[in-house]
């Protein structure tokens, strides 16, 4: 099987960075090329979409906020404040 | 007007505002510096230790050590970025105290051979319904748990809540390009934990 180390290195090296940053648009087309290299980045990228799919960061449970406020001895306001 | 955590991100003018009307004792402005930015703590504490009442003392010290410390902080950083920092060192203790044992032998950088006689078949298009399962979920959650807590942090912070690099690097007080080497391993481990799972579930 026909692969290039050095560009692999590469790959692996930006794939620490944004995945749709020039570099690694560049080195798309080694991926273009490479079969094997161009599977492992595109199950890189769905493992980050299926995280950030699957997460939930949603607003903070009423009980915990209540309970942080009071903790606090802050008055107790909404997630999103309201100003005037 | 909504004022928000992205909202405030966007104004550095108005964090600023806050964070002075706070130093001087405002309650209402600390309250509201509460209210902008306990989600993101909480979240980030979930995550980090995959427990609901541990997320819950990261909050609670957080923003105890806030208040008590809001005088030292000196606009070297955003407050955010500051605000972060104290979450990470209590989230950071609290994982300590546990002592928990990772899989440290699995916290490898991409092997190319590996690559080159494992990974033959994509994976499908994820049907959203399956990833937003609660069962699903969990697994995701307990991959993420095995992580050790300096790849975590930088995924939780990089992929999760998509700081930059430069951002990341400050909260955590690591040079950038460590930043990229610990996301990199961090989103390969993963990878291979999803990779279990995808056959798990018959995905493929």
């Amino acid at each position: 099987m026909s692969y290039n180390k050095k560009m692999f290195h590469e790959v692996c090296k930006f794939l620490g960075t944004n995945l749709d940053s020039k570099p690694c648009k560049m080195l798309q087309i080694h991926l273009n090329k490479c079969h094997d290299c161009e599977i492992f980045v595109d199950k890189i990228k769905k493992t980050v979409e299926i995280y950030k799919k699957a997460d939930k960061c949603d607003s903070l449970p009423e009980n915990v906020s209540k309970r942080l406020y009071a903790f606090l001895n802050l008055k107790n306001q909404d997630k999103s404040f309201k100003r005037n | 007007m909504l004022l928000n955590y992205v909202a405030l991100e966007n104004n550095n003018q108005k964090e600023q505002e806050l964070v002075s009307k706070a130093k001087q004792g405002d309650r209402e402005t600390l309250s509201q510096l509460v209210s902008i930015y306990s989600r993101r703590i909480y979240h980030f504490g979930l995550k980090l230790t995959g427990n609901e009442q541990d997320a819950e003392d990261i909050l609670q010290d957080t923003f105890l050590t806030m208040l008590k410390k809001i005088n030292q902080f000196q606009g070297r950083s955003s407050f955010y970025t500051w605000l972060y920092r104290i979450a990470i060192n209590i989230g950071l203790r609290k994982i300590q105290s546990k002592k928990m044992n990772y899989q440290l032998d699995s916290i490898n950088d991409p092997d190319i051979e590996k690559i080159h006689s494992e990974h033959i078949h994509k994976w499908p298009k994820f049907d959203s319904k399956n990833i937003s399962s609660k069962r699903f979920r969990k697994k995701l959650d307990e991959a993420l748990e095995q992580l050790p807590e300096i790849y975590r942090t930088v995924f939780i912070l990089r992929d999760l809540h998509e700081l930059s690099t430069d951002e990341t690097s400050k909260i955590l007080q690591i040079t950038p390009p460590n930043t990229k080497i610990r996301l990199m391993r961090a989103r390969n481990f993963l990878k291979n934990k999803l990779e279990d799972l995808v056959k798990e579930e018959n995905l493929i």
